[in-house]
């Protein structure tokens, strides 16, 4: 990790290698090559614990191959490690996630994303006022530094590890603070991969519902998308719509913090210059890759238009097919990418009190998106 | 995801990957894939 002196403002992507280590295409392969056998080797325990279980005549319970491409990438990075060779590839673990979900966008026609997203983002906007609000009087009451109380609020309310990042430039915030709240909400994540499911189950929620719970309140879009996929397959299709809306909010809430921390006079001199222009600010905090997925999605719903020419432009439903389990196979990777980064020592080195400030935030954040999820599932029957 | 000759953001290389997947399947180069 480079120190806070070293690095740029306002980084938009997520952490990867220091700029020094080029990249090549070949020391990206044995990585990539490992995230496919874990994922492979979690969808085929799943089918043949399924196929074994039936032939039997056993009851057990179908654990998705999510579970087990996470749980196999875990035993790997925390008991024989991972071996240098294959960190550049297994680092495109957020690549693979970005292309699943663009790939995604074959599975929603744009009505669909204009009724759920609508939905999604009435829910975001209120559930972030709650949750940075909270989060925020947490932190005081623990007697966390402002900085710290500021990364873990962002990380907890808008998207991760991403707005963790993009808010550490914007508030100047230590490298340190960045990697306790990073920690914080990695740990987090990777116990609600486990809750989540598990409540969802418990309340009879729908996919439609469960989904949208998970892309509101799990931080990273990694673990979001999982634990909706732990659901279901249709409830991770809508977690990961949830969270593209939550996503593309970043900017503004980035925006927000730089601003009133530029007027406290504590933002530094990029910063300050950067805010001059708030169009390019937004843009340059707007994740793109939501546009690859709508512009899938409108060739998905052209493909559907009872207008021949109209349709001919878009998608069959073949091609939709392919797509959609494309985008299945990208987030096969990225599942495997999940259990691979998932370093137990890192999670427990922290202290104890940004955790407990993090886990009581997301506690909370959790029951209050429950209860807006279940509110809006009651009005909108979604 | 930056090579040494082209910087692009890991947006940008999930946008191209994907919309070039997506064109080899309109086109019909793939038919079906499996899952």
């Amino acid at each position: 990790m480079a120190t806070s002196a070293e690095l740029p403002d306002l980084r938009t992507e997520y952490p990867s290698r220091p700029p020094e280590q080029p990249t090549t295409f070949l020391s990206l392969l044995p990585g990539i090559a490992l995230l496919a056998i874990v994922g492979y080797a979690g969808k085929f325990v799943e089918h043949f614990l399924n196929t074994y279980t039936k032939a039997h005549h056993i009851t057990f319970p179908n654990i998705e191959y999510v579970l087990w491409a996470i749980l196999f990438g875990a035993l790997i990075a925390n008991t024989i490690g991972l071996a240098r060779i294959f960190s550049p590839g297994v680092a495109t673990y957020e690549f693979w996630l970005k292309a699943g979900i663009i790939l995604l966008g074959a599975r929603f026609i744009l009505g669909d994303i204009l009724k759920l997203g609508g939905i999604s983002l009435i829910l975001v906007f209120i559930a972030l006022a709650l949750s940075i609000t909270f989060m925020t009087w947490l932190g005081r009451a623990f007697n966390l530094n402002p900085k710290l109380t500021t990364l873990l609020a962002v990380g907890s309310s808008v998207c991760g590890v991403s707005a963790i990042i993009a808010t550490q430039g914007a508030i100047d915030a230590d490298e340190e603070d960045s990697s306790t709240a990073i920690a914080a909400i990695l740990a987090l994540g990777a116990i609600s991969l486990f809750a989540f499911p598990l409540i969802g189950r418990a309340l009879h929620m729908s996919d439609h519902a469960y989904g949208l719970w998970a892309g509101l309140a799990v931080d990273n879009t990694a673990e979001a998308t999982a634990a909706g996929a732990l659901f279901s397959d249709a409830a991770g299709k809508f977690a990961v719509l949830a969270k593209t809306c939550r996503n593309a909010l970043i900017g503004f809430v980035v925006l927000a913090y730089a601003i009133q921390w530029a007027r406290k006079g504590l933002a530094n001199k990029a910063t300050t210059a950067q805010l001059e222009n708030k169009a390019a600010f937004l843009w340059k905090k707007f994740p793109k890759f939501v546009l690859g997925f709508l512009f899938i999605s409108l060739l998905a719903t052209l493909g559907s238009s009872t207008n021949p020419t109209i349709a001919a432009l878009g998608f069959t439903k073949p091609q939709l097919v392919a797509l959609g389990n494309l985008s299945r196979w990208a987030f096969l990777l990225t599942f495997a990418g999940v259990g691979l980064r998932t370093n137990l020592k890192d999670l427990f080195k922290q202290g104890a009190r940004p955790f407990i400030v993090g886990a009581l935030g997301e506690i909370v954040i959790a029951a209050i998106t429950l209860a807006l999820v279940l509110g809006a599932d009651h009005i909108y029957r979604l | 995801m930056a090579s040494n000759r082209l910087r692009l953001s890991t947006d940008t290389w999930a946008i191209l990957l994907s919309l070039t997947l997506a064109l080899i399947i309109r086109i019909g180069l793939i038919k079906t894939l499996a899952w």
